[in-house]
């Protein structure tokens, strides 16, 4: 499996105030698919991306990535991880305002082992014309593209994305959830979408439910969809 | 209200800032309470030592004794305070003693150790040498053969500052001290001794007339005003060069400060802008938000304040010592007062204050909407630079930063510029006073000795070149040297200002401390007057020769002795390029070419303290100027910080990242801060010149300099290693929240 989380446990707050955010999550998926992991808001998934994406450390459990368990992983070598391995798209960009369309790709691909062609990518997401803008320039759609392509030129192994269409209309939202299936296809990245929005599960490959800190279900997904079919 | 919840964590959350905007307040308000309460307590105690030990108001020598009989007759006369006081000298294995016996009406004496004298067999001695030379009473001194034990050490009004001659520039306490004997014994061992006349006015004093009077019937030889002696004016003069320098320190540091503490308080207030525009939509007043924010900048104003009168209250006095390092041992008392203090805890608070006040109502007239959207006050016009420019995107970031966010940078360097101004300036008085020892001697020429004689002699002496100096003054009492030398004469320097050699056959020329002093120029006339007779003189003067350290007229030695009234073949000094043999007796003083640099010397050994505590204050200011400004500056980019760390770039990458840009700040803020220093410095030595009667030149040696950038860039890499951590501890998750638009 690239990806095995296993009884995976993180708690927040002490005494009466701890919340579990998760208590005991086992999951696995293979490489190259997509999976959408679904959940009401303060159900876990959001840490659980985190934990994944190794922004933050479990409490006890173990979560492996492609045979390297994370969860030993010191500080250097988990931001190492996070530099050679995971791209992560957000809902709200996240893009460095002083920094232009290409610069915010570029300042990725100075620090990656063997980066992704910038042009190729900026091309390829239909934002090349935007190269010299600056964030605050772009609508939200065209800022999503923007780290998108600064996700995917390091070349990662694993793209997590949080909510990567909830502050995006319909129209930009499908754009993105084109441009996330078609990397997929064409470099075989293992893709994670947290979302709220069950529509996205009809593009994956598996679907994760998450109910209070705990995995509901796994569903494989027979009958996927593109993009352009599901209704948004 | 419930918002005030938020104080307690709010503070707690950003403690760093308010600790170091703290410190630095207190620091710079420090500066000016040490410097204000040394200068008030050295003012206050001089005023009133002067007043109880009765200090004279000038001192004069007659050719002719005046008698003990008309002693009564000329107090009453003329409304004055009149006393003759003995005193003789002695050479004593080295060391020169001035011994005196006790006066009764002028310039009395105060016991600082020990007890006073009770047989004839006992002395006291002056405070300053037996501190000096760990003398203690008990101690035996032996004194023209005889010895003495000391029962104790004195003070006297006129010697808080020990110079061994009035004409020098600096004290001594390591081989000179006065002694005081009883009366019998000092007839026994000197006689009468020489006399020198005492004399204190009233209101009532024609001193004018008193000086004429006294002149005609016994000739006066020498007439000294309170004024013009150094050993009585430096009280004064010190005192207020430290006042002087306190509302120096106090109009430029504190204030540059306090508006470095506004600007960082503004930016903060600015980046709460999302909670004031979402409390401002709740319907939150504007005149609460206002008080609320308000509230947080008193902080650093009270707590900086308190903590600087907590300081000044214990380092009052160790300072205010430092500052005593050139007089005799005084006891002044150190004190805060009260006004000060309030006024340190006051003045920041309310203009902190005001700056948060005015700024949160900046901020709430901007629309509610671009409130909560925290586009207030982003500036987008610079961010431009180098887009199209295949660069380093650390490089464009850096520069972007720096031109994007003027008032941030400015704040950064002006943290650079105050530190690199203070230690600069302490570096630069440092230099400026050695370049004195270094170069005053060539300012007065190539002779190796200049000897003063006891005596005026006639014709030409055996060895060396003859000079005759004779004191004159203005109308306001300022005293100069009338120089007369020989047309052949060699080691003095005659070379003007305009290159030429001075004509003294034909001409008169001062030299650049006479003209800066008196504001006479080549081409003015100068009149003066007699110290002893008051008979004025007016002479044209035909040029200026360089030498800051003494005030004169030169001319011939003929046309000096015509003015003075005297044998034109005489002369009372002797210049030579060797030693000569001039026995203790036949001198009042020698000079030699390393006279002003020991002099110089022993004045840094006694203020070196002073100096290095401003330089370290310089590294202090330095250092909390930067951290609280990069601290807001890491904050204010803790979004970007966050994102940098998800992508992947070590911590060390993203401190290069994100605080590089300061790096540019580092050359300005050091060259600025040099060049402001040593403009300080020449204003300082200018105004020194009215003050010490010295011209100072104000001086920056090349290794200070270097020195002033590496000390400035310790501060800098001192602050930035403080706040790494910072950047080491910035939350992933929480800051990406944080950054939603």
């Amino acid at each position: 499996m690239f990806i095995e989380v296993k009884d995976a446990k993180k708690r927040y707050g002490e005494g009466e105030a701890a919340v579990y955010a998760l208590d005991g999550v086992d999951l696995s998926l293979e490489k190259g698919k997509i999976c959408v992991i679904l959940g009401p808001s303060g159900s876990g998934k959001s840490t659980l991306l985190n934990m994944i994406g190794g922004l933050d450390s479990l409490d006890s459990g173990e979560i492996e990535i492609d045979g390297q368990n994370i969860t030993k992983l010191n500080k250097k070598a988990l931001t190492s991880y996070r530099k050679q391995s995971v791209g992560f798209i957000f809902q709200f960009y996240n893009l460095i305002p002083d920094l232009t369309v290409e610069e915010n790709v570029q300042v990725v691909a100075e620090i990656a082992d063997k980066p992704l062609d910038m042009d190729e990518i900026l091309t390829a997401l239909d934002i090349e014309k935007y190269r010299y803008r600056f964030p605050r320039e772009l609508s939200g759609g065209q800022q999503q593209r923007v780290a998108i392509a600064r996700a995917m030129v390091k070349n990662p192994k694993l793209l997590l994305c949080d909510e990567l269409t909830g502050a995006l209309d319909t129209k930009s939202s499908r754009s993105v959830l084109r441009f996330i299936e078609k990397i997929n296809r064409e470099y075989g990245t293992t893709t994670l979408i947290i979302t709220h929005n069950e529509a996205i599960a009809e593009m994956s490959d598996v679907v994760v439910r998450i109910k209070d800190g705990r995995v509901d279900s796994i569903t494989e997904n027979a009958s996927k969809k593109t993009a352009d079919e599901i209704e948004l | 209200m419930k918002l005030n919840k938020r104080y307690t964590r709010s503070i707690k959350a950003n403690l760093p800032f308010y600790v170091s905007a703290s410190v630095l307040t207190m620091v710079t308000l420090l500066m000016f309470y040490l410097f204000y309460i040394a200068g008030t307590g050295i003012n206050r105690y001089g005023d009133e030592f002067f007043e109880k030990y009765k200090r004279e108001d000038a001192a004069f020598t007659t050719y002719k004794e005046i008698p003990d009989e008309e002693i009564g007759a000329l107090e009453n006369k003329y409304s004055v305070t009149l006393e003759k006081e003995r005193f003789a000298g002695v050479d004593e294995g080295g060391h020169r003693v001035r011994v005196f016996c006790p006066n009764e009406k002028i310039d009395l004496y105060e016991i600082q150790d020990g007890r006073d004298i009770e047989s004839d067999d006992e002395i006291l001695i002056s405070a300053g040498y037996a501190v000096e030379n760990n003398v203690k009473p008990g101690d035996v001194i032996r004194i023209k053969g005889k010895d003495y034990t000391v029962a104790g050490t004195f003070l006297r009004p006129d010697y808080l500052y020990m110079v061994e001659n009035v004409s020098d520039d600096y004290k001594n306490v390591t081989t000179f001290f006065l002694c005081y004997m009883t009366p019998a014994e000092f007839e026994a061992q000197f006689g009468g001794g020489s006399i020198n006349n005492k004399v204190i006015y009233t209101e009532k004093t024609d001193e004018a007339a008193f000086r004429r009077a006294v002149n005609e019937d016994y000739f006066m030889s020498s007439y000294l005003s309170a004024d013009g002696n150094m050993r009585i004016t430096f009280v004064h003069e010190q005192a207020d060069m430290f006042i002087m320098s306190s509302w120096f320190i106090l109009v430029i540091f504190p204030l540059l400060t306090v508006a470095l503490v506004c600007i960082l308080l503004g930016r903060r207030i600015r980046a709460e802008q999302k909670l004031i525009g979402t409390l401002s939509a709740m319907g939150y007043e504007r005149s609460k938000l206002m008080r609320h924010y308000s509230l947080y900048a008193v902080i650093p104003g009270v707590v900086g304040g308190l903590l600087t009168s907590v300081a000044a209250l214990i380092l009052a006095k160790p300072f205010g010592s430092l500052g005593l390092a050139d007089y005799e041992p005084m006891k002044p008392d150190f004190t805060l007062p009260v006004w000060v203090a309030v006024a340190g805890v006051v003045i920041p608070t309310a203009i902190y204050y005001a700056a948060a006040m005015l700024r949160v109502r900046k901020l709430l007239k901007a629309d509610t909407v671009d409130l909560l959207s925290g586009k207030v006050g982003a500036d987008a016009k610079s961010r431009k630079i180098l887009s199209h420019k295949k660069t380093a995107v650390k490089r464009k970031f850096a520069v972007r930063q720096l031109v994007g966010s003027p008032g941030r940078s400015f704040v950064i360097f002006l943290g650079i510029f105050l530190g690199a101004t203070i230690v600069a300036f302490a570096f630069s008085f440092i230099d400026s006073v050695r370049a004195v020892g270094k170069e005053a001697h060539g300012e007065f020429g190539s002779f190796k000795y200049e000897y003063i004689l006891n005596s005026l002699e006639n014709g030409k002496p055996e060895d060396g070149e003859a000079m005759l100096a004779l004191q004159y003054e203005n109308e306001e009492s300022s005293r100069f040297s009338l120089l007369g030398l020989d047309r052949d004469a060699t080691l003095w320097n005659l070379t003007t200002v305009d290159g030429e050699k001075a004509d003294l056959e034909n001409g008169f020329y001062v030299s650049t401390l006479c003209e800066a002093t008196f504001g006479v120029h080549k081409g003015d006339e100068f009149t003066f007057r007699s110290i002893a007779t008051l008979e004025e003189k007016t002479v044209k003067i035909d040029g200026v020769i360089k030498n800051g350290y003494q005030s004169y007229l030169l001319t011939s030695r003929e046309k000096a002795a015509k003015i003075a009234g005297i044998d034109e073949k005489s002369y009372n000094a002797v210049l030579a390029d060797k030693a000569l043999d001039y026995k203790s007796d036949e001198v009042t003083e020698i000079i030699s070419d390393k006279t002003y640099e020991m002099q110089m010397e022993n004045m840094m050994t006694a203020m070196g303290g002073l100096i290095y505590a401003f330089m370290i204050i310089g590294m202090i200011v330095c250092i909390a100027a930067l951290y609280a400004t990069i601290n807001t500056m890491i904050t204010e980019n803790r979004h970007n910080i966050s994102m940098l760390k998800v992508l992947g770039f070590e911590d060390g990458r993203i401190d290069s990242m994100i605080l590089s840009s300061n790096h540019l700040l580092l050359i300005p803020g050091i060259v600025l801060g040099i060049a402001s220093a040593y403009g300080v410095m020449a204003w300082y030595c200018k105004e020194f010149v009215e003050v010490e009667h010295i011209i100072i030149p104000a001086t920056l040696y090349p290794q200070s300099i270097l020195y002033t950038a590496l000390i400035t860039l310790a501060s800098y890499v001192i602050s930035l290693l403080l706040l790494r951590r910072k950047i080491g501890r910035t939350d992933m998750i929480e800051a990406l929240k944080d950054g939603r638009e």
